[in-house]
């Protein structure tokens, strides 16, 4: 199959489409709901990084591209952007919804208490190679708690602005409908925070660890302590037609507070940087938090730019056009052949002193002039 | 300034009897610029004939600066005027321009050599580069133009044909310099501002970017305002010298009664200081 | 009685032409925004297409926006009506919008393209959507697009400029190949997308509309009919198109238009025509079809007026 064939253009791609499909063999609706079920993270990150909380969507879509993650992301972000806006839900504040998990690394204990809830932070990371021997691994039984731990604990960070650690929040009430959107105007800089939270929400969790890696271990000046990491399961208020608002479900949300060291005025402050995203992933939103601290402070490091870190850690973007270098290029390298050959605008080598005589105050004016 | 050389033979080096109703190049009166409850400069007043040199004198945080940056337009005012000699903006106040027209009075009319080079070039594009933009951006479309002008500011500034094509970063401070001033006169300009253009040159390099000055402004008598911490560079330029201290002009008068007779208890500690 | 159903079009899964209508009214605010200034790069949403970012998305965003029943749609990819991409798009528009497709030039009334403009001379009912990657020019002088703003805005461009300079003090030669920055109406400087150097004065005082469009970059461009589009270049230093002298396609025996040059085994190079929907005309008029060729921008090697 020729890459520009000659009228085989057609042909060749519904072939190489068939190819890619038949080795992933039919997609039933047991193997969406079987990627669902056992694989809940990578379906929580694919449904953050396209900003669609849609559990059956995001695992069809890993299914339906084999887990290519940046293909899964974009088909469930293509079919976001078709969907109308029916209403806007309530801002939610996560110390007030049904939290399964929330440390603080910045105390021994804080209200409400360090609340481990499921990870595998401090297991052994063994793989079970019995279970390819035939033998199922099952899971230890949980033995629940005497007490259980508070429905949703207070915020951390509410101790910190109590004690005049940190700048009291800004609780100006705000239409949910108001808030800029990223997905129906673009980001422009300096970007409105509401821009820059919603783009580290749905940005591309390897991109954001890799920038905020780089902050965190020095190229940078933040050195984050997480104040606060937070799995909930949200309720999803919605405005009824008749007035106030009802329940329609509830969506895993994960956000993370870091606090870092900063002076205001020469006094030394605490800072906090956020980030929050759909579904369950502490690493990205560790870094995003991080990355939100770096970009409001000076500095050399490409971290400290909100620019570029909005623009490098953007999935689809950054995927696709790393991907469209395998697009022919061809007329555009004969365009440099023919300057490596010697084309293109070429100064008079011969008399490039011999200059026409202009007077010296024979300057134009500005020639690109406004009107 | 010097005194009319009348009754001699004709010294074609020293500049001519100057007429008493010369217009002034330079006019600035009430200059004020605060920063918050700061105020870095503090009504400033002062007029400059054409080819004459102002040296403005102060430790430092004492708002010469911020003057320099207001002189060429980089910063609005709070208050106060400031007319150039220049035909198309006769009688204007500067700080009343647009924004385009403001910088369009920047680069034709102002040239600028600051104390930190990395603020004045490119330090990665060649030195001659660096002058032909000033050109470019006046409008200069001919190449050879360009490189023939770029060359005589550059010449002029005393600067090594042979690093023409160099970039200023693998250049030495005191070359750093000449291309900056190259840059700064490449459009003939009606104003030329130095911001302690030799602080932190070698002595020896601080004697020939000095004779280099001093030449440029006997050859081309352009109006000049030097800011320096140095007494012995406005010794050496300065025709007249403002005396700066919080922000104020506490001084001001020709720089041999100055310097040598203080009368501002400032300027006193400021001159025994130096001594 | 009226039922609801009555007074609502039926629902379908994609609206017509897939993107929905506040998609397609902010691409066409955003290109009579374009329009109005042109060579100024205007921002809109820039919605996610079904397709990857990079991969022709801006492009396709305008063309679904413009397309009707009744177009006539061409696209090609580095001058190729069968280039995967093209193929890919062409089928994408034809689907979501009934429109007809076609190879010939004079018959589109859409043509989206990526890194050329057909030999065959536009006409004032002819559309020209261009694919872009890059729609900043000033990118190589500076990345900051917040800081580019400012520039296009006070028309600061000596660093542009100065790039030139610096290439013919450098290299004795202006390297810039594709994408040659150009003065749009005496005030913008654009990127025409990597069109080569051929295509940029295709784009001057040109009949028809031509519309830039980055997807993934989210900006819209545009020159309008009979608009100037000058080249950067030195008084004494004129732009100078690929040298295309000596260059015969072998298919057609065609010779002063844009050439792909092919390598060959024994070191030397064979050549054909570089847009493929003129190419398979002038094939065909050789196999004795009557087929209508219009008028080129190049006559042997030399602009026409």
């Amino acid at each position: 199959m020729a890459y520009v064939a000659a009228r085989g253009g057609e042909t060749a791609i519904k072939q190489a489409e068939c190819l890619f499909r038949e080795a992933l063999g039919s997609i039933t609706e047991e193997r969406v709901c079987e990627i669902q079920r056992s694989l809940p993270y990578l379906v929580d990150r694919v449904m953050g990084e396209a900003s669609l909380y849609a559990p059956d969507l995001a695992a069809l879509a890993l299914a339906q591209s084999g887990g290519e993650l940046s293909e899964a992301v974009l088909l469930l972000r293509a079919y976001r952007t078709t969907q109308p806006r029916i209403a806007y839900a309530a801002p939610i504040a996560l110390d007030r919804q049904l939290t399964v998990r929330r440390i603080s690394a910045a105390f021994k204990d804080v209200p409400g208490g360090q609340v481990l809830g499921p990870t595998l932070d401090y297991s052994h990371r063994t793989l079970k190679t019995e279970v390819l021997a035939g033998q199922p691994f099952t899971p230890t039984p949980v033995t629940p708690a005497e007490k259980p731990s508070e429905r949703a604990p207070p915020a951390v960070a509410g101790w910190l602005r109590d004690q005049g650690l940190v700048p009291p929040a800004d609780d100006t009430e705000q239409d949910s409908g108001d808030i800029p959107d990223l997905t129906r105007e673009p980001v422009l800089f300096p970007a409105p925070r509401a821009h820059t939270l919603q783009a580290l929400a749905r940005s591309d969790t390897g991109g954001t660890l890799a920038l905020g890696y780089a902050s965190m271990r020095g190229y940078g000046s933040v050195h984050p302590t997480v104040n606060e990491v937070r799995l909930c399961e949200a309720d999803v208020m919605m405005p009824h037609p008749k007035g106030g608002h009802f329940n329609a479900g509830r969506v895993r949300v994960s956000e993370a507070e870091v606090v870092s060291r900063a002076q205001v005025d020469g006094k030394p402050i605490l800072k906090l940087g956020f980030a929050a995203t759909l579904g369950w992933n502490e690493v990205k939103t560790i870094a995003a938090a991080t990355l939100d601290l770096a970009m409001n402070t000076a500095g050399a490091h490409p971290a400290n730019e909100t620019e570029f870190v909005l623009y490098h850690t953007e999935p689809i973007e950054s995927a696709g056009f790393c991907l469209h270098f395998k697009l022919p290029h061809y007329v555009t390298f004969q365009s440099a052949l023919d300057v490596f050959r010697g084309g293109g605008a070429a100064a008079d080598e011969a008399s490039p002193e011999e200059p026409p005589d202009v007077a010296p105050d024979d300057t134009p004016v500005l020639e690109e002039a406004l009107p | 300034m010097n005194a009319p050389m009348t009754g001699l033979a004709m010294m074609p080096d020293l500049e001519p009897p100057r007429l008493v109703d010369e217009e002034p190049a330079v006019v600035v009166s009430g200059l004020t610029k605060r920063y918050g409850d700061f105020t870095a400069v503090d009504q400033v007043g002062f007029t400059a004939f054409p080819g004459e040199v102002i040296g403005v004198v102060g430790e430092s945080g004492s708002g010469k600066s911020t003057l320099l940056r207001l002189l060429n337009l980089e910063e609005q005012p709070q208050a106060g005027t400031y007319t150039l000699g220049i035909k198309s903006c006769a009688g204007v106040n500067l700080f009343t321009l647009g924004r385009f027209e403001s910088r369009s009075t920047r680069v034709r009319h102002i040239g600028i050599v600051y104390q930190n080079p990395h603020l004045g070039l490119h330090m990665h594009h060649t030195s001659g580069g660096n002058v032909a933009e000033r050109l470019l951006v006046a409008g200069e479309r001919s190449f050879h133009a360009l490189r023939r002008r770029a060359r005589a500011a550059l010449d002029a500034s005393e600067f090594p044909m042979d690093r023409i094509d160099v970039p200023p970063l693998t250049l030495s401070g005191g070359m750093q310099q000449r291309v900056q001033l190259a840059k700064a006169i490449a459009l003939e300009p009606d104003l030329l501002l130095l911001d302690e253009p030799t602080t932190g040159l070698d002595v020896s390099v601080q004697a020939l970017v000095l004779d280099t000055l001093k030449r440029l402004q006997r050859d081309r008598r352009i109006t000049m305002v030097i800011v320096s911490h140095d007494l012995g560079v406005i010794r050496t330029l300065a025709d007249r010298v403002l005396v700066m201290r919080r922000g104020a002009v506490v001084e001001a008068g020709l720089t041999d009664q100055v310097l040598g007779d203080p009368q501002h208890p400032y300027t006193q500690q400021l001159v025994h200081a130096k001594l | 009685m009226t039922a609801l159903r009555d007074l609502v079009r039926p629902w379908q899964r994609y609206s017509y032409g897939f993107l929905d209508e506040s998609a397609k009214r902010a691409v066409r605010r955003g290109l009579l925004k374009a329009i109005a200034i042109p060579g100024c790069q205007i921002s809109y949403a820039s919605r996610e297409m079904p397709m990857a970012r990079g991969w022709g998305t801006g492009g396709l965003q305008v063309s679904l926006t413009l397309v009707e029943p009744e177009s006539v749609v061409k696209v090609i990819d580095q001058g190729a009506d069968d280039g995967v991409n093209a193929a890919n798009i062409r089928s994408f528009i034809a689907r979501a919008s009934g429109a007809r497709t076609t190879t010939d030039t004079l018959e589109a009334t859409l043509i989206q393209s990526r890194h050329r403009i057909p030999e065959e001379r536009l006409t004032r009912n002819q559309l020209l959507v261009l694919q872009v990657p890059d729609p900043e020019p000033l990118r190589a002088v500076v990345p900051d697009i917040s800081v580019a703003r400012i520039m296009h805005a006070d028309a600061d461009y000596g660093l542009m400029w100065l790039k030139l300079y610096e290439q013919l003090v450098q290299a004795g030669r202006v390297t810039q190949s594709s994408s040659y920055p150009s003065l749009v109406n005496g005030r913008h400087i654009m990127s025409p997308s990597p069109i080569p150097r051929w295509d940029t004065p295709k784009l001057h005082q040109a009949e028809n509309l031509t519309l830039l469009s980055a997807g993934r970059e989210k900006r819209l461009y545009a020159v309008p009919p009979w608009t100037d589009v000058k080249p950067l270049e030195f008084s004494d230093v004129a732009f100078k198109v690929e040298d295309q002298t000596g260059r015969v396609c072998e298919r057609t025996g065609a010779t002063g238009q844009f050439m792909n040059e092919m390598p060959l085994l024994d070191g030397t190079s064979t050549f054909e025509l570089s847009d493929a929907g003129f190419a398979e005309k002038l094939a065909r008029r050789r196999a004795g079809e009557a087929v209508t060729i219009g008028p080129t921008y190049y006559v042997d090697g030399e602009l026409q007026p």
